[in-house]
C-alpha cells in the first residue's frame, strides 16, 4: 500500500523538480553568458505579426454571451446523452424511453425559462 | 429498482419544476408560496405513508428507505414549509425572482432529503452539492454588497470543503475498494486493528471526511464562514441554513459514521474522541464569541456554532458507546428536532421584527414587548429553549444528550457543556431583557402576515409540546435510531 503511494510521491517530486528546472535554466544560462542579451524594439514587440493593441487591454466584454453559453451547454449535454439512447432505444424498452423523456422535459423547462425571461432577445 | 420508494423526492422535484413554470406564466406571485407548501405537504404525505414498512435498500444499494431516513425527511420537509411560510412578507418586497426563490428552497430541500437517504459515498456527495449550491445562490439573493459578500464567502469555503470531502472519499475508496457504506464496514473489519494502523491513507480519509462534514454543521475549526454568511444573507435563508443545512450534515455524519465506521469498537472509540474534543472547543468558541455581539443575526451565527458543539456531544457518545447501543443517535435526533423548532421560531420572530424596524442590531429591539407582545413572547420562548431551560424543548434535549454522554463515561465533556450553557444564558437573556424592559423607540405595532403568524404558532407550540411531553418525540427518535444501518 505504502509502496504504491511511494510511486505517486516520486512522481510529485520529479514533477516539481522538472518545473523548477525549466524556470531556473534560462536564468542560469543568462548568467553563464550562454544566452546573448541584446534587445531591440522589434524583438521586444508583443506580437511577431499583427496589430499592436491601442489603449488598455483590460476592457469589458459583453456579459450577455454567457447566457448563450449556458443554454448551449444544456442542449449540448442533452444531445450527448440522446445519441447513445437513440441507438439503443429498442433494447431499453419503455422505462428507457420514459427516463429520457423526463430528462428532455427538464431541459425544455430550462429552455422555456430562458425564453420567457427574454434571454434570447438581443437588445 | 422501485420508483415508489422515491415518491417523496420525485414529487418534490416535480413541485420545484411546477413552481418555475408557474412563475413564468402567472402574474399573482402569491400562488407560488401556496403551490410550494402544497408540494411539500404531498411529499410529506408520501413519507408518512412509508412509515412502518420494513427498511429497504434500492438502486443498487445507493438509497436506503429506513425509519431513520423517513424521520429526517419529515424534519426537512417541515423546515422548508416553515421557512416558505415565514418568508411570505419578506419575499413580497422582491421585485423579481420570487419564483426562483421558492424553487431553490425546494431544490435544496430535495438535496437534503436525498442526503438523509443516501448510503453510498458518491450519492451522498451529489445530494450534498444539490443542497449546497441552491443555498449559495439563496445567500446572495438580496444583491446588496453584504449579501453578495456572504454568498461568495459561502461558495468559496463550501467549494473548498467539498474538495476536502471528495479527497477523503477518494482515500476511503482507495483503501477499501468500495463506496457502499455497508461494504466499507466489512472491509474495515477485515483489515483489523493492525491493518488500519498500517494504512495511513484510510485514517487520513476518515479525518478528511470529518473535516468536510464539519463544514456543513459549522463545527470548529471549520466555522469561519458562519458569522459573515449569517449576517449578510436574507434572514429567512439564514433560518433555513442554520437548521436545514445543519440537520442534513448531521444526518449524513450519523449515517456514515455509524454504518461505515461504527464497527469495530476501537475504531469508533477513536473518532468518538475526535468529536468529543471538537465538541468541547466548538461550544466554548461559539459561546464566548457570541457574548460581545451587537448584531442579532451574527449572534445567532455564533450560537449555532455552540449548538453544533452540543450536538457533537451526542456524536462523541455514539462513538464511545458499545456496539448495538443507539443512545447517541436517538439523543441527537431528539436534539435536532427541538433545536430546529426553537431556532426556526426565533428566526421567524426576528424576520417579522427586522422587517418593521429595518435593523439587525439588538439595541433596536428595545421595548418590543410594548409594540408587539405576542411576537416578543414567541421569541422569548424560543430563546429560553435555546438556553435549555424548562418548560421548553431545549431543556429535555440537553438533558437527554448530556445524560447519554455521561452514561458512556464522558463526564468531563458534560461538565464543559453545562458550564457553556450557563455562559450562553447570558447573551440569550440579554436579548430578552432588552425586549421586555427597554424603552420602545416608537409605539408603532409590528405588522406580520397570517402565514408568518401560523409558522410562529406552529414552532412555539412544537417547542412547548416537545418540552412538556417529550415521550412521543423521544419514542420517534429511538425508533428512527434503532432501524439504523442495514
Amino acid at each position: 500500500m505504502l509502496a504504491d503511494f511511494g510511486f505517486v510521491g516520486l512522481f510529485i517530486i520529479v514533477a516539481i523538480a522538472f518545473s523548477a528546472l525549466l524556470i531556473i535554466l534560462p536564468v542560469v544560462f543568462r548568467y553563464l553568458k550562454i544566452v546573448p542579451y541584446n534587445p531591440n524594439p522589434i524583438k521586444n514587440a508583443t506580437f511577431e505579426c499583427g496589430m499592436e493593441t491601442i489603449g488598455r487591454t483590460w476592457v469589458q466584454f459583453n456579459f450577455r454571451y454567457y447566457f448563450y453559453a449556458l443554454i448551449f451547454l444544456a442542449l449540448d449535454v442533452l444531445a450527448v446523452f440522446l445519441y447513445p439512447w437513440a441507438v439503443e432505444l429498442r433494447q431499453l424498452g419503455t422505462s428507457g424511453f420514459l427516463g429520457a423523456l423526463v430528462f428532455i422535459i427538464v431541459i425544455v423547462v430550462g429552455y422555456l425559462y430562458a425564453w420567457q425571461k427574454k434571454v434570447l432577445e438581443w437588445k | 429498482m422501485d420508483l415508489g420508494l422515491l415518491a417523496p423526492e420525485i414529487s418534490l422535484a416535480a413541485t420545484a419544476v411546477a413552481v418555475i413554470l408557474l412563475d413564468l406564466f402567472v402574474e399573482r406571485k402569491g400562488a407560488l408560496a401556496i403551490v410550494s407548501v402544497i408540494g411539500l405537504m404531498v411529499s410529506a404525505a408520501f413519507t408518512i405513508a412509508m412509515f412502518g414498512d420494513p427498511a429497504q435498500v434500492s438502486f443498487n444499494g445507493t438509497l436506503a428507505v429506513d425509519s431513520f431516513a423517513l424521520f429526517f425527511k419529515l424534519l426537512f420537509l417541515g423546515i422548508a414549509a416553515l421557512v416558505i411560510l415565514a418568508s411570505v412578507d419578506y419575499v413580497s418586497k422582491f421585485e423579481r425572482f420570487q419564483g426562483e426563490y421558492h424553487a431553490l428552497i425546494l431544490l435544496s430541500a430535495l438535496g437534503m432529503l436525498l442526503m438523509a437517504t443516501a448510503t453510498e459515498l458518491i450519492t451522498i456527495y451529489v445530494s450534498l452539492e444539490l443542497a449546497s449550491i441552491s443555498l449559495y445562490i439563496l445567500a446572495g439573493f438580496l444583491k446588496d454588497p453584504k449579501s453578495t459578500e456572504s454568498s461568495i464567502k459561502y461558495l468559496l469555503l463550501g467549494a473548498t470543503a467539498s474538495a476536502v470531502l471528495l479527497y477523503g472519499m477518494a482515500l476511503v475508496f482507495g483503501s477499501t475498494g468500495t463506496t457502499q457504506l455497508g461494504e466499507i464496514t466489512q472491509q474495515v473489519q477485515a483489515l483489523g486493528a493492525q491493518g488500519v494502523a498500517d494504512n495511513p491513507a484510510l485514517v487520513l480519509g476518515i479525518i478528511l471526511l470529518i473535516a468536510g462534514f464539519g463544514f456543513k454543521i459549522a463545527a470548529v475549526p471549520f466555522q469561519m464562514w458562519v458569522p459573515d454568511v449569517y449576517e449578510g444573507a436574507p434572514t429567512p435563508i439564514v433560518a433555513y441554513l442554520s437548521v436545514g443545512s445543519k440537520a442534513a450534515g448531521f444526518a449524513v455524519i450519523l449515517r456514515v459514521f455509524s454504518s461505515a465506521f461504527g464497527l469495530p469498537d476501537w475504531l469508533s472509540l477513536d473518532w468518538g474522541m475526535v468529536f468529543a474534543v471538537l465538541a468541547a472547543i466548538g461550544m466554548t468558541v461559539g459561546n464566548v464569541s457570541a457574548l460581545p455581539q451587537t448584531n442579532i443575526k451574527r449572534m445567532f451565527g455564533y450560537s449555532s456554532i455552540a449548538q453544533a458543539g452540543y450536538l457533537m456531544v451526542g456524536l462523541a457518545a455514539m462513538g464511545v458507546a458499545s456496539a448495538g447501543e443507539t443512545i447517541g443517535q436517538s439523543t441527537i435526533l431528539f436534539f435536532l428536532l427541538s433545536y430546529s423548532l426553537a431556532n426556526l421560531g426565533a428566526f421567524i420572530a426576528i424576520i417579522a421584527i427586522t422587517n418593521k424596524i429595518d435593523s439587525d442590531l439588538i439595541e433596536d429591539f428595545s421595548g418590543l414587548f410594548k409594540r408587539s407582545p405576542l411576537l416578543t413572547l414567541g421569541l422569548t420562548l424560543c430563546l429560553i429553549s435555546l438556553i435549555g431551560m424548562p418548560p421548553a424543548a431545549g431543556f429535555m434535549a440537553k438533558f437527554y444528550i448530556f445524560g447519554g454522554a455521561a452514561q458512556n463515561g464522558l463526564l468531563w465533556l458534560v461538565i464543559i457543556a453545562v458550564l457553556n450553557s450557563v455562559v450562553s444564558a447570558f447573551y440569550y437573556l440579554r436579548v430578552v431583557k432588552v425586549m421586555w424592559l427597554g424603552e420602545p423607540a416608537s409605539v408603532e405595532k409590528v405588522p406580520s402576515s397570517g402565514a408568518l403568524r401560523v409558522a410562529l404558532t406552529i414552532t412555539c407550540l412544537g417547542v412547548l409540546f416537545v418540552g412538556i411531553l417529550p415521550g412521543f418525540a423521544m419514542k420517534a427518535a429511538e425508533l428512527a435510531a434503532k432501524m439504523f444501518g442495514i
